[in-house]
């Protein structure tokens, strides 16, 4: 059960991270106060030390705040030490609904709320940016190049661009004309 | 002032227009020219004590090397990064960054030209071109990017005050250019011409491009909103050009 109720966070947490990838172009997320998320049960309680959507957790500071009964080696499972601390030698998990601290990034907030009835992980859900933010994610299509036929014209030019010529085929280019007439 | 320097495998076209002293132009010219063939020791490819060549053979860390060297090959590391490893200066096997070394030298000559107070100028590299300023003329300088199949006409004409221009292509030296992906020459793409702020950039822009086939099309207009305008040609002769190439009128 432990070891379930661990992969379903670090699913979870993973999902969060992927979603968290996605949206991050440039900068990397900065947690901050936790907007409000989505409501899994409608009246469950709230516990921000829950999941948290940020991969700096892992094998993180806080360690040395678990229980002590907690003894899993699984520190992949972070997130679920932090919300079953205060259930010592408990099996389960607190029941309730948790959501993890608000991850904001250039198109928004990410927020990762799970719930937990007879101390299994029931439902899970991320909250996403769904403002004109999100648009920034896919910009309208930059503009592309105009399609034209070649032209084949003659004209007075200072000098000539061209695929690099070698030192014998110089000779023959229209740069070397210039060169020859230019004092 | 205007000479051509035989050096680095190709042809340089120096055209200084800045009403300075005989003595100063040509003094100027020949710093140019100097720097130029301290570039082609070091960076050529041909030549077996270059630098290039010794690091190739291991004989030199990248301790031992020169700042020039760490700074080239630094910049051929962040190309490969940012152009998705198209711009690859290993795409033929061993180490050959000279397709970014010709432009940057040029960009470095006309950076050392303005400092010492030539801020009209124009050098075409064998086709790479960074021009400054104005012609003497008195208008912005006029450069023609080549037809890319009848040697003697010109696809377009820009009118450039300070700007670089970049055109690779498959014409002239053949199947020169590799797809990184496939390890086959490039195809698709017959002429890619690159403009911007910066000519060493501009130059792997279009190698870039050109190593990419048709999908460098696509990959050009992401450039727009850093400065670079483009001009391609593909093998089956259809032009393509960003909005705002500064045509000349």
């Amino acid at each position: 059960m432990r070891r379930s109720t661990a992969a379903a966070v670090g699913t979870l947490t993973g999902a969060a991270l992927i979603i968290g990838v996605r949206l991050s172009v440039s900068t990397p997320p900065v947690t901050a106060a936790a907007p409000p998320a989505i409501d899994l049960s409608g009246n469950g309680q709230d516990d921000t030390a829950a999941p948290e959507p940020s991969a700096s957790k892992k094998g993180g500071s806080d360690k040395a705040a678990e229980s002590s009964s907690e003894s899993s080696s699984d520190k992949d499972a972070s997130a679920d030490k932090d919300s079953s601390s205060g259930e010592a030698g408990g099996s389960g998990l607190k029941n309730g609904v948790f959501q993890g601290t608000g991850s904001k990034n250039p198109y928004g907030t990410i927020q990762v709320s799970i719930k937990i009835t007879g101390g299994k992980i029931t439902a899970a859900d991320a909250t996403y940016p769904t403002t004109a933010d999100s648009a920034t994610i896919n910009p309208p299509a930059i503009k592309k190049l105009n399609e034209e036929t070649v032209k084949a014209q003659s004209a007075d030019v200072d000098a000539v661009s061209g695929a690099t010529f070698t030192s014998e085929s110089y000779v023959k280019s229209l740069q070397a004309a210039i060169d020859k007439a230019t004092p | 002032m205007h000479h051509a320097e035989h050096v680095m495998g190709t042809v340089v076209s120096i055209d200084l227009a800045d009403d300075l002293p005989e003595d100063t132009l040509r003094g100027l010219v020949g710093d140019v020219c100097a720097w130029l063939h301290e570039v082609d020791e070091r960076f050529s490819t041909y030549r077996e004590d270059s630098e290039v060549c010794r690091f190739r053979r291991r004989e030199l860390t990248l301790e031992e090397c020169s700042p020039d060297m760490r700074l080239v090959l630094d910049a051929c590391a962040d190309l490969w990064r940012s152009t998705d490893g198209y711009f690859d200066a290993y795409a033929a096997g061993p180490l050959d960054p000279s397709g970014f070394v010709k432009g940057w030298s040029v960009e470095v000559a006309s950076a050392r030209l303005a400092a010492a107070g030539s801020t009209h100028h124009c050098i075409n590299a064998g086709g790479d071109i960074r021009a400054r300023g104005l012609s003497s003329s008195g208008k912005p300088w006029r450069v023609g990017i080549r037809h890319p199949w009848e040697a003697d006409k010109l696809s377009w004409v820009l009118s450039l005050a300070d700007a670089a221009v970049a055109t690779s292509g498959t014409y002239e030296r053949g199947d020169h250019v590799f797809n990184p992906r496939t390890g086959k020459p490039a195809r698709g793409l017959r002429s890619v011409t690159v403009v911007g702020p910066d000519l060493a950039l501009a130059d792997a822009y279009a190698t870039t491009a050109l190593a990419m086939g048709t999908p460098g099309i696509e990959w050009l207009a992401k450039l727009i909103p850093d400065g670079y305008e483009s001009a391609v040609v593909t093998d089956d002769a259809r032009a393509f050009t960003t909005p705002n190439l500064p045509a000349a009128v």
